[in-house]
């Protein structure tokens, strides 16, 4: 039986990785749709506009008793982004994972930790 | 007198580590007085006011009769996003602001990089908060990950708001002490627990 995410309309198998972990686009809201009804579901959803998908995601949140959380940190190949002076966003997992330290400055621009990285390969052998 | 009585015996490294403003620092503060009669850093409502890892040696805790010495690291807060304009409402400038948010996320880093050489961590969490979040769970799951041993604190328990059931249902394989480093509230729990752990 897939599952659709309430906010992007994006479809899952079931047992999917992503029904644990949350969507792509963040949602973690899932239509569980029968086969026969996936047709006329997929009709329906696409017809939501993104007020109502967000409306929906709120009223479940409410229903669990629970607040939003903030949408998880994931970056690209950077381990640090950089949006503006004084605004960070920083992706734990790669820290944790021991990551060279990469920062994007902007779109197309890196610097990466060079000395860092070599320090933690030598002392990782 | 102190090198002659340990010469030769390597201390455990304990870690405190949370997310900002949980209360490290508290219970750094209240452990280093319980047991050396001074404190170990500041502390403040201004989020990422420990920004640098602060060490204190050679910290003897005592409980039932069974004792246990280790040197205590306490760690800036894990953060994954950090925004100079949050410190502007507690009143700094922005250069100053901008300035903490730049040491802070370098203090991210630095947490990080220690965690390797704990033999023990004690995680904070602010029992007033949900405790699902990113920054909890890639905390207590990077530490399992490790073998790392692990003592869930939930700190502020004095607070109206707190919720100790949440974060017990939040880390079941886990042991959750709830606290209140500030008021020193259950703390003979916390040491008899703590000498468990290390032990």
């Amino acid at each position: 039986m897939p599952h659709q995410c309430v906010r992007c309309g994006n479809m899952y198998e079931d047992a999917s990785k992503e029904i644990l972990k949350g969507c792509n686009c963040g949602g973690k809201f899932f239509f569980f749709i029968k086969k026969e009804s996936m047709q006329q579901m997929q009709e329906i959803t696409s017809q939501l506009t993104e007020d109502d998908k967000k409306q929906m995601e709120q009223d479940a949140f409410e229903l669990i008793g629970e607040e939003e959380t903030e949408k998880p940190v994931v970056l690209d190949l950077e381990s640090i982004r950089m949006l503006k002076p004084g605004k960070f966003e920083i992706d734990l997992v790669d820290l944790f994972k021991g990551a060279p330290l990469v920062y994007k400055l902007d779109e197309g621009r890196y610097i990466i930790d060079v000395a860092t990285t070599f320090k933690s390969l030598s002392k990782k052998k | 007198m102190f090198s002659n009585l340990f010469k030769g015996k390597r201390h455990i490294k304990l870690g405190i580590y949370g997310p900002p403003n949980s209360g490290k620092t508290t219970i750094a503060n209240r452990i280093c007085k319980d047991w050396l009669g001074e404190e170990m850093g500041s502390v403040s409502a201004v989020p990422h006011e420990t920004r640098e890892v602060n060490i204190k040696e050679k910290i003897t805790v005592k409980h039932k009769g069974k004792d246990i010495t280790f040197n205590l690291i306490d760690t800036p807060g894990i953060a994954t996003r950090i925004d100079f304009e949050d410190f502007l409402k507690y009143g700094l400038s922005e250069k100053e602001a901008k300035k903490r948010a730049k040491e802070a996320t370098k203090g991210v880093i630095d947490a990080i990089k220690w965690l390797d050489d704990m033999d023990c961590v004690i995680a904070v969490l602010d029992s007033t908060l949900n405790p699902y979040n990113q920054v909890n769970i890639t905390i207590v799951g990077n530490l399992a990950a490790r073998d790392i041993p692990v003592l869930i604190c939930a700190n502020k328990i004095d607070k109206k708001k707190s919720n100790i059931k949440k974060i017990e249902a939040a880390f079941p394989q886990y042991e959750v002490i709830p606290i209140s480093a500030l008021k020193g509230t259950n703390m003979e729990e916390f040491y008899e627990s703590l000498i468990r752990v290390l032990k």
